[in-house]
């Protein structure tokens, strides 16, 4: 029951994380496109939304060590 | 097939996953002493003996070892100044040196033999020393931000100049007082495990792939993408420290208004010049 918590756990806890990092860049992208001289602030905004979008789902994998060692894996 | 399995054919193979923490070499006192301090002790020679090469005789005229480092100091300057602006630089030091040590560290957990023999372990693929080093960006840019802003700093919390527009006005600031207060403590948590999820979880992976794709060597794109994640990992923790230093020290007040604009609000534009011109 803890390993199938464990999967469930990273792989419904990366979906939000996968979307939100996937906007970012794709958003971010678009925007160097079009402006190429602010690319270097976009650029490191992108990075730091991407972190703390990132830390999601570390929250979730965290969970899954959790339950992992639980099952002294 | 004898020679190349010793011990009988096995697939998936029994993986050695690294423990998520130290393990205790010896104890000194109560405190154990775990292969995660030796690492860092390491690292922290491997750095310092570095530096001091670098700068034991400075030439005018930079040569080699000399001129790397300058290279790196000066793009972490400018970095830090396209950051935050000329306020930022006093925290530059802090800044490198986080980002130089989480980058090493992260990229000895790609090494081998690290995190796989007794005596070496990662210390950022130990979340005590993230933790170490969170706490430590914690309290260094709260004795900042009340060193720039005296007392009005807290005022960012407990804000009750709302009431004089109104009691709705005024619950709605108290409740972002609360929601700011609690992201504070919020801050030190996932610094922490987000820099030991991704070196961590690097490291398992980077054991189960070598396991499960059985030819030696082919699992080295992963350890190329491990490189690449422990640069970010490294940057994006100490440019989210350097951020909260910023935010620390900004005020959220009236004077918002002539000090701490960004630098491209400062550059007049040339109508302004023009007018007194004409007028003259």
């Amino acid at each position: 029951m803890e390993a199938i918590g464990a999967g469930l756990a990273i792989g419904f806890g990366v979906i939000g994380p996968g979307i939100g990092i996937g906007i970012l860049t794709g958003a971010s992208s678009e925007a160097i496109g079009r402006n190429p001289d602010a690319g270097g602030a976009i650029r490191t905004n992108m990075i730091l939304g991407a972190a703390l979008a990132e830390g999601l789902g570390i929250l979730s994998f965290v969970l899954g060590i959790l339950l992992w060692t639980r099952i002294g894996g | 097939m004898e020679l190349l399995f010793p011990h009988g054919f096995k697939y998936p193979p029994d993986f050695h996953i690294p423990s998520p923490t130290g393990e205790e070499l010896f104890k000194i006192g109560p405190v154990g002493y775990t292969n995660a301090h030796l690492t860092m002790a390491l690292v922290i020679v491997l750095l310092g003996s570095v530096a001091i090469l670098a700068t034991r005789n400075m030439r005018e005229r930079p040569g080699g070892l000399q001129n790397f480092i300058e290279l790196l100091v000066q793009g972490l300057s400018d970095f830090v100044e396209s950051i935050g602006g000329k306020k930022a630089l006093p925290y530059l030091p802090l800044f490198g040196t986080l980002f130089l040590f989480i980058v090493v560290s992260n990229w000895l957990s790609v090494v081998p033999f690290v995190g796989q023999v007794t005596f070496l372990h990662s210390p950022t693929a130990d979340y005590h020393t993230n933790f170490a080093m969170a706490a430590l960006a914690f309290f260094a840019y709260q004795t900042e931000g009340f060193r720039h802003l005296r007392l009005s700093y807290p005022k960012r919390w407990f804000n009750f100049s709302g009431f004089k527009d109104g009691p709705a006005i005024g619950v709605i600031f108290v409740l972002v007082g609360f929601i700011e207060l609690f992201s504070e403590l919020f801050r030190m948590l996932t610094l922490t495990l987000r820099l030991w999820g991704n070196v961590f979880g690097g490291e398992i992976m980077l054991v189960v792939m070598s396991g499960l794709l059985l030819i030696p060597g082919i699992a080295l794109p992963f350890v190329g993408l491990e490189v690449f994640i422990g640069l970010v990992q490294g940057l994006v923790f100490a440019l989210l420290v350097l951020m909260y230093f910023i935010l620390a020290i900004e005020s959220h007040d009236e004077e918002h208004e002539e000090g701490s604009h960004t630098d491209t609000d400062r550059v007049p534009s040339p109508e302004i010049h023009a007018r007194p011109a004409n007028a003259a």
